[in-house]
Formats: structure tokens, C-alpha cells, sequence
């Protein structure tokens, strides 16, 4: 299984195995890990998810959708070009050795 | 072990319509679902425990056979779940992204505000339910929706008979009269317009129905805009005149937002948390569950307050008082789960980026009529019934 490690806003890391095929964003609640909350449980409506990813795995990962976009418009704390919704990226093996920072404010 | 549901069976129903949140407080004390005799129902109260529930949506379902909704509606969305639900959202969340809210509905509502609050201006005085929320909600729902020639005395009554015959659970035949009027009104208003949305695809939600990639086909549209209408005027008109209640009964947090515009959207946010306009929604629990320490049973119907989590004073501090500076934080006005408010970002924009402060900024010294106080009523739904308000002029 993969390993995506969580920086929180406060600069802390948690490093987990994320299984395949879950949303980053289950992965970041069913391990606890705080900053991610998610309001609409993946259902991209609320921007609650906000995450900035490694630019490295941008390939990886995928391109943005047109709704998913935007949503990002419309978070909490400031988009920028990492900017993704946790809840709209999928894990797969490419993913292994990611950073997912968390923002201050959802 | 899991005890049983407790049973709370000394509260007049009328203590709860007055004044819900003592009673809440009560509740979420003494443990995480409580049947509260006079609402005849399972409540869960604590912010945590309605988390829980919303992440789980096969053990608690919104889905049910036997409701009301379903009855006076038809087979809306708002009462499936999975795959079901998700399929009919998709195909009208493109008239509710922000993105089309800021590029079309905007300048709408903003015209309408306009108008509304033009025709009040040189009055001094009025009533803020009836001369500015109720006509901007719904004239705003029209518009959104794609009706034509229903005016917004009409809709608005439309949507109180159908909530009224929602939550008609003594079976009075009067109630049924209406909503079942008001559904063929409904109807009505539908087929009028649905060919020429068809063929002239726009942002409306009757055209995002038709011209959806999965198209609803005519009973599910005629099903899910009426639980639009019964779910989407209350709410923007209740938290106009809640956000409006919450500035004026609180002078310095209003002059911090009138010198700062950013901190508009932290003020609507504090609003609905206040005075949440839902207060109360059903789920149906499928199988046997343990909830923070209470055994619920399959087959058991619950109401999840979050009019009560988002006074939860494990969570919120000083969860009774308006305080638009407090630390942010998620609250559960919208709901959560796959059923998150779909109107959220209208309401958002509409209320707390256009309506309310057009209003502070066109009616000068606006107040509060110390003769004639607020009135707030409801728990299902609550909110403002009438806002008294004087200006200079
Ligand atoms: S969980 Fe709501 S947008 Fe991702």
C-alpha cells in the first residue's frame, strides 16, 4: 500500500498507509488526522477538503475537474496552484511517498 | 453495555416551539438520543454523535417507505440515498455552483434586493419578515428554479403547504387539502415551462433537470422541485432576519463588519449557527447501533438537531450568544454527509454577500423597535416570524 504523509498547519507530519481506491480525504479522517473536515462526506459541495498537494504528483493524480475548480475558489484559505479537494483524489500506487499539506483553515 | 434510549417525557410541546434550546441542553446532558415524548421521536443533540450518524448513511438512512414527504412529494432526493441520491444531485448541481452564483444569480438577486429595498426605503419603519425576507427568498427561489408568472405571494404558500403537509403526522384533513393543492399548483407551474427550458438551455434548474447528462425523467423533477420549494424558501428568508436580529442586538460586531467586508461571510456563518433556519431533519436506522453509549434498534426513526449541535457547549463557547468573531469552526446548519445543503453557496451569496448588507448600508441608523421586540418561533424549522425595525429618513 502506498504511504502519503499529512503536514498539518502547525507543520506536523503523520506519515500513513493509504489504501487504494478510498479518497484522500477518508483516508485523512478514518487515520484522525486534524484539519480535514469534510462536511459534505466527498460529495464535493462543501470545500472542506482543501488540500495543497506535492506538485510532483500533479501527474499523478490527475487532472482538475471543471466543478471541482470551482469549489477551490471558494475555500477558506487561499487557492493556489496545489490546491485540490481531498475528497476528488483517488490513491493509487503512483501516489507512494506524497505530501499532503493541510491548510490553517477549512 | 449499551443502555436503552432514555425517555424524557415531562415538556409541554409549546415550550419547545417557544424556546427549543434549554430543552436541547437538557437532552444533549443526559445522553446521545433521547425520546423526547412531545416531538414523539429519538432526538440526538451533540454535535459529535450527528457526525457520526451523517458518515454513515447505511446504518442511518435517509431513504423511507412510510414517510410524509415522500406522500405529499413524491419520491424526492432529499429521502434516497447511495448511488439514487447521487445520480439526481449531479444532474442540478451546476445551477448551485459558486462559480455560477457569482456569473449569474448574483446580479439577480442583487436586482431584486434592489427593488425591494427601494420600495421600503422612505417608509422609517416596517417589518422586516413580511417587507424584505419573504418576498426576497422567494422571488430569488422563482428565478432560480425557472418558473414563470407565479408570483411570490403564491410560491411562498406553495411551500408552507407543503411543509405543513410534510410534517402532518395527526393526519388532519385540512392540511392534506392544501398540500395536495398546492402540489397540482406545482405541477402546473412545471409543465408550463419545461419544454421551453428544454429547448432553451440555461443556468435555471428546471433546465439543469432536462438537459442533464442523466436527465430526471417528469416524476422525479416534479418530485425534487417541490422539496426545493418546501426546503428553499424558509431558509434564506429566516437567516436574512436572523443575520439582521443577530447585528442589531450586538452594535460593536456590526460596526466591525460594517468598517470590514471580509467579514461578511464569518457573520452569516455565526447566523446560521445561532439560529440554525433547520432545525431538525429524520434519518431511519437500518440495523442495530450503538451510539456513544445508547443502543438504538433497526427500524428506530430519529431527528438529528443540529439547531441543538450547533449550540453544543462541548464545541462552541458561549454557544447561546451571536458572535461573529469567535474561533471558526464548522457548525451543522447545512447538514453534512451526502445530503449537504445543495443551496448552501446561493445562500451564502445571497444573504450574506448581497441582501443583508445592501440593508445596513441603504437604510441609515437602522434599529430595533424596543416597543414592538423580534419574535422568533419553531424548532423543526425556526426563526424570525417578525422583525420590527426603524430607520432615519
Ligand atoms: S468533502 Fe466536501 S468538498 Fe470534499
Amino acid at each position: 500500500m502506498p504511504t502519503i504523509t499529512f503536514i498539518t498547519a502547525g507543520g506536523k507530519e503523520h506519515a500513513v498507509t493509504a489504501e487504494i481506491g478510498r479518497s484522500v480525504m477518508e483516508i485523512a479522517l478514518e487515520k484522525s488526522i486534524p484539519g480535514v473536515v469534510a462536511e459534505c462526506n466527498g460529495s464535493a459541495a462543501c470545500a472542506t477538503c482543501h488540500c495543497y498537494f506535492d506538485p510532483a504528483y500533479s501527474e499523478a493524480i490527475g487532472p482538475i475537474g471543471e466543478h471541482e475548480s470551482d469549489m477551490l475558489d471558494f475555500t477558506a484559505s487561499p487557492r493556489r496552484p496545489e490546491s485540490r479537494l481531498s475528497c476528488q483524489v483517488r490513491v493509487t500506487d503512483t501516489l507512494d511517498g506524497m505530501t499532503v499539506c493541510i491548510p490553517a483553515m477549512q | 453495555m449499551a443502555h436503552a434510549v432514555p425517555v424524557v417525557s415531562d415538556i409541554a410541546f409549546s415550550d419547545l416551539l417557544a424556546d427549543p434550546y434549554p430543552i436541547y441542553k437538557r437532552l444533549r446532558d443526559l445522553a446521545s438520543a433521547v425520546y423526547l415524548d412531545a416531538a414523539r421521536l429519538t432526538l440526538v443533540t451533540r454535535f459529535d454523535d450527528i457526525m457520526t450518524i451523517e458518515r454513515d448513511s447505511e446504518t442511518f438512512a435517509s431513504s423511507n417507505p412510510g414517510s410524509l414527504v415522500n406522500k405529499v412529494m413524491g419520491h424526492t432526493m432529499m429521502r434516497k440515498d447511495g448511488e439514487a441520491h447521487a445520480m439526481e444531485r449531479r444532474a442540478i448541481e451546476v445551477s448551485f455552483r459558486p462559480g455560477t452564483i457569482k456569473s449569474h444569480w448574483a446580479a439577480q438577486f442583487e436586482a431584486i434586493s434592489d427593488r425591494l429595498i427601494s420600495d421600503i426605503e422612505s417608509q422609517g419603519e416596517a417589518d422586516l419578515f413580511d417587507a424584505l425576507a419573504a418576498p426576497m427568498a422567494s422571488l430569488a427561489l422563482i428565478e432560480l428554479l425557472g418558473l414563470k408568472d407565479v408570483s411570490w405571494q403564491t410560491l411562498a404558500r406553495w411551500s408552507q403547504a407543503l411543509m405543513d403537509g410534510a410534517g402532518n403526522y395527526s393526519g388532519d384533513p385540512e392540511i392534506s387539502t392544501r398540500a395536495t393543492d398546492a402540489a397540482a399548483g406545482v405541477d402546473a407551474a412545471i409543465d408550463a415551462v419545461l419544454a421551453w427550458h428544454r429547448q432553451n438551455p440555461n443556468p435555471a434548474v428546471l433546465s439543469s433537470m432536462v438537459n442533464a447528462e442523466n436527465p430526471m425523467n417528469p416524476e422525479q423533477i416534479r418530485a425534487n422541485i417541490k422539496v426545493i420549494i418546501g426546503g428553499g424558501l424558509n431558509e434564506p428568508r429566516d437567516s436574512i432576519l436572523s443575520l439582521t436580529l443577530g447585528l442589531l442586538s450586538n452594535p460593536s460586531q456590526l460596526a466591525e463588519v460594517m468598517a470590514s467586508r471580509d467579514l461578511w461571510p464569518l457573520a452569516f456563518e455565526e447566523a446560521v449557527r445561532w439560529i440554525s433556519p433547520i432545525g431538525m431533519y429524520p434519518r431511519r436506522v437500518t440495523r442495530d447501533a450503538e451510539l456513544s453509549g445508547v443502543q438504538l434498534r433497526a427500524g428506530d426513526q430519529i431527528g438529528l438537531c443540529v439547531g441543538a449541535a450547533n449550540r453544543d457547549d462541548r464545541r462552541f463557547e458561549n454557544p447561546d450568544s451571536f458572535d461573529l468573531l469567535r474561533p471558526k469552526q464548522p457548525h451543522l446548519a447545512f447538514g453534512a454527509g451526502p445530503h449537504f445543503c445543495a443551496g448552501a453557496w446561493v445562500a451564502r451569496q445571497m444573504v450574506g454577500r448581497i441582501v443583508v448588507p445592501m440593508l445596513f448600508s441603504r437604510l441609515k441608523n437602522l434599529r430595533l423597535r424596543p416597543d414592538e421586540p423580534a419574535r422568533i418561533h419553531g424548532w423543526v424549522f425556526r426563526g424570525p416570524v417578525s422583525l420590527p425595525v426603524a430607520w432615519d429618513v
